[in-house]
């Protein structure tokens, strides 16, 4: 019970009863003692009810009375089911006492669950942070200005203000391509011209800004290509410098066909469009160079400067009359007309070289076209003029020359079947070749798809399992903070070993005991065993005995002997059986004792007797007072 | 902590026996520290002589590395082990880890504040006008309010004055609420 009553006392410390060192158990509590407690608890569990109800006893008995029947209604109304009354506060028993204060203990809200039932995520520690410093600087009150300590610095006066803007850094960085060796110039310029970090800016508040911030957009570079090429890198088996070539033309490509996609269509567009696109036309120009120059007319921007010039001839005469309406700028509309004279001149030349060129490139393709085919048609002819000479020469020896010619087609038949056949015997083993390093590279393909996913698995698994370690990390840090700064008194572990030995030792006992029950069980079998016998033998006995008794004196003596044997030993069973319900009753008796002497009846009835007495005087004096007054 | 790779490979150099030998270490590392909180505009201060030792381009790869390296702690508001073990990972000694976290505790309180404060408002003084007529018409009736407020910028303080109606000053009041309210909650999280 030792343990019960300290985590009691305990229990009732933290509500704020004042306990001496000496109360070391239930046993120990004053009646004073017993009504703070319980009155504190209640108010704990329920303030509407406890408010009322006094943390002392009052000096009067009746009043001490009255408390302690509305404290006993109280506990009721909280849901206490045992018997309680005014008895239990004013004339106390220790296992009443106890089981009140363990029902009221139980109800005391729990302070603890919530604080473990918040989420652990990082952004719910940095709320309650932000949270609890608020609250921290809502509490603390203004000083005037005199009356400040130097520990007010942040919130009371005001420090330097400086707002967070960020400027460009010039960084002396390494090279990304470690094959490309930077420039001499710039090394020198590194080395002798480039200030360092903090001194190049203006303020000493945007250096911080700007170092962080060029720090953060390094580390999320960083994180967003390690992402992406863990999911689109790998699949395309590229080397990282080959991947980032094939992304960065792929952006280029696509960027010019925005821009020429969006050049294009103000042609159809009505006027109020054609303000912006023509500014993207001459974004545009800039690009491709000045269009002055016809000099620099290359063959791959012959189409787009083509198609530049001609939509530009057509929008140029919109934006001008929409211009001049405005009458400030006037000097600059003159200039503009000039400009745009020239400019169209300068136009209709480029047309005109253009439209000559593109004649006389006609001209020349015909040609040469004409060339070609002349000189095909004159080979052919020589051809037809070789042959005919050749059989004019040999028509006047015709009939010789008839078998040779013939011996010859036939030998050079036979060598293309020979050929033929030669072909054929290089050819399998070739194509067998051709078919096994086929072979060789589909399986290779599927080998290293597999790994690739492999790789895939791997490096999921490797980043699931470092974000668990990061987060049991944090939460094994914040439990550590949580665990220091939770009350130290009380040792869980020394109850729970405690637990666990009483659970045990109550194993233990319940074995004993089933133990017991078979032994007794099994006892009492004999002894009924034991008794049917007996009665038979003796009835069997008898019979023979008083068969044989008729006839013969000292039989008829044995039979009386043996009648008598009979009783006397029932008799003794008899008390043998009444010495052991004698024995239970007297165990039962003494544990009776002991339970009533705990409930200290005895100093009870003295102290009722006396408030009993003190109760009278009170009326009586009240009655005086009544008659009198 | 996280950092980047040039921060990494700075701090690598910086606590690298070979490049940054024993003497010039706490040199640099006073110089770092100093130029981020007044001597930042001074371009000479690489030009010290004990740090002639290290060459030009690499001491201010490290002097960039460093001072980021420390902007990131003091956001961070790291504590020692989380500074040490930053530094154990990227290979220094436990004696130059020693060096640099005492020069970071001596220095970590007097780094600017990024927070634009406005002023505080300490006092309300005010003025209530009844205008009864004017000029142009004979009945006007209407309250007005004249409110000076009086602020501390800086610990020297000033007036803000200004007259309101009372829709405005209501519309203004209601406003004052709300903010204090949204604060109360604000620390409820």
């Amino acid at each position: 019970m030792e343990e019960v009553d300290k985590i009691l006392i305990l229990a009732l410390k933290q509500v704020g009863t004042e306990l001496s060192e000496e109360v070391g158990s239930v046993k120990d509590f004053t009646s004073e003692l017993i009504v703070e407690a319980v009155v504190r608890c209640i108010r704990v569990i329920d303030p509407g009810l406890g408010s009322p109800l006094p943390t002392s006893l009052p000096p009067g008995m009746s009043a001490r009375f009255r408390v302690g029947m509305s404290l006993a209604q109280a506990c009721q109304d909280i849901g206490y089911k045992g018997e309680i009354g005014y008895q239990t506060f004013l004339y106390s028993s220790e296992t009443e006492i106890r089981s009140l204060l363990m029902f009221l203990v139980e109800k005391l809200p729990r302070e603890n669950a919530e604080a473990s039932d918040q989420p652990t995520g990082k952004s719910a520690i940095l709320q309650r942070a932000i949270a609890a410093a608020i609250k921290a600087q809502l509490v603390e009150p203004w000083l005037p200005p005199n009356c400040r300590l130097p520990l007010h610095g942040e919130t009371q006066s005001l420090g330097v203000m400086h707002s967070f803007h960020k400027q460009p850094l010039s960084l002396p960085y390494c090279i990304k391509d470690p094959g490309k060796k930077s420039l001499k110039e710039v090394k020198d310029y590194q080395r002798d011209f480039l200030p360092p970090v903090t001194a190049q800016l203006a303020h000493n508040a945007t250096v911080a800004a700007s170092l962080l911030e060029q720090h953060t957009a390094e580390l999320s570079v960083a994180q967003e290509w390690y992402n992406e090429w863990n999911s689109q890198g790998l699949l395309s088996r590229l080397t990282p410098q080959d991947y980032r070539a094939r992304k960065l033309t792929r952006l280029r490509k696509r960027i010019e066909e925005q821009l020429r996609s969006a050049a294009l269509p103000p042609t159809e567009s009505a006027f109020g469009g054609l303000g912006a696109t023509s500014d993207l036309s001459d974004i545009l120009q800039s690009f491709r160079g000045s269009a002055a120059s016809a000099h620099t007319l290359t063959k791959g921007s012959h189409f787009t400067h083509s198609q530049k010039f001609t939509f530009t001839q057509e929008t140029e005469a919109v934006p001008s009359p929409a211009r001049r309406t405005d009458d400030n700028h006037h000097s600059q509309q003159e200039e503009l007309a000039s400009l745009q004279q020239q400019f169209q001149q300068l136009c209709s030349d480029v047309d005109q070289l253009t439209t000559e060129l593109k004649h006389l490139s006609v001209t020349n393709a015909q040609v040469l076209d004409e060339f070609k085919q002349r000189e095909r048609q004159n080979n052919e002819l020589e051809e037809k003029i070789q042959l005919k000479k050749k059989t004019v020469d040999l028509l006047p020896d015709a009939e010789n020359n008839i078998v040779k010619l013939q011996a010859l087609v036939e030998a050079s038949a036979q060598r293309v079947v020979n050929l033929a056949s030669q072909w054929e015997k290089h050819r399998a083993p070739l194509i067998d070749e051709h078919r096994r390093l086929k072979e060789i590279c589909s399986n290779q393909d599927m080998e290293s798809s597999k790994k690739l996913s492999e790789i895939k698995v791997l490096h999921d698994k490797i980043r699931v399992s470092t974000e668990e370690a990061k987060k049991k990390e944090e939460i094994h840090k914040q439990l550590v903070t949580e665990l220091e700064s939770l009350p130290k008194d009380v040792s869980r572990a020394a109850y729970t070993q405690r637990i666990l030995e009483i659970v045990s030792n109550i194993k233990k006992q319940k074995e004993e005991i089933t133990k017991i029950l078979s032994d007794t069980k099994q006892l009492q079998k004999e002894i009924n065993g034991l008794t049917g016998k007996l009665d038979r033998t003796f009835a069997v006995t008898d019979e023979l005995v008083f068969k044989d008794a008729k006839k013969d004196e000292s039989v008829r003596k044995s039979y009386k002997y043996l009648a008598a044997l009979h009783e006397n030993c029932n008799q003794l069973i008899q008390t043998i059986e009444d010495t052991g319900t004698i024995l239970r009753e007297i165990r039962d008796l003494e544990e009776q004792i002991d339970t009533e002497n705990s409930n200290k009846t005895v100093a009870n009835l003295e102290k009722i007797l006396e408030d009993y007495k003190a109760i009278r005087q009170e009326n009586s004096a009240l009655a005086a007072k009544v008659r009198e007054g | 902590m996280e950092l980047s790779d040039s921060v990494q490979r700075g701090l690598r150099s910086l606590g690298d026996e070979s490049v940054v030998d024993h003497a010039t270490f706490p040199a640099l590392v006073d110089v770092c520290f100093r130029s981020l909180l007044s001597a930042g505009r001074d371009a000479g201060l690489l030009e010290e002589p004990e740090l002639k030792q290290v060459e030009g381009v690499l001491l201010k790869r490290i002097h960039a590395a460093t001072t980021t390296f420390i902007l990131e702690a003091v956001r961070q508001n790291a504590d020692e082990s989380t500074i040490s073990s930053c530094l154990e990972d990227l290979s220094f000694s436990s004696e130059r880890i020693e060096i640099l976290y005492s020069c970071y505790q001596v220095t970590s309180t007097s780094f600017p504040h990024h927070c634009l404060q406005p002023a505080h408002i300490t006092d309300v003084s005010w003025r209530l006008q009844y205008h009864v007529k004017n000029g142009v018409v004979d009945k006007v009736n209407e309250p007005f309010y004249l409110i000076s407020l009086n602020t501390e910028n800086k610990g020297s303080p000033e007036d803000i004055t200004f007259t309101c109606t009372m829709e405005q000053l209501q519309d203004m009041v209601g406003k004052l609420k709300d903010a204090a309210k949204s604060a109360e909650k604000a620390s409820q999280m």
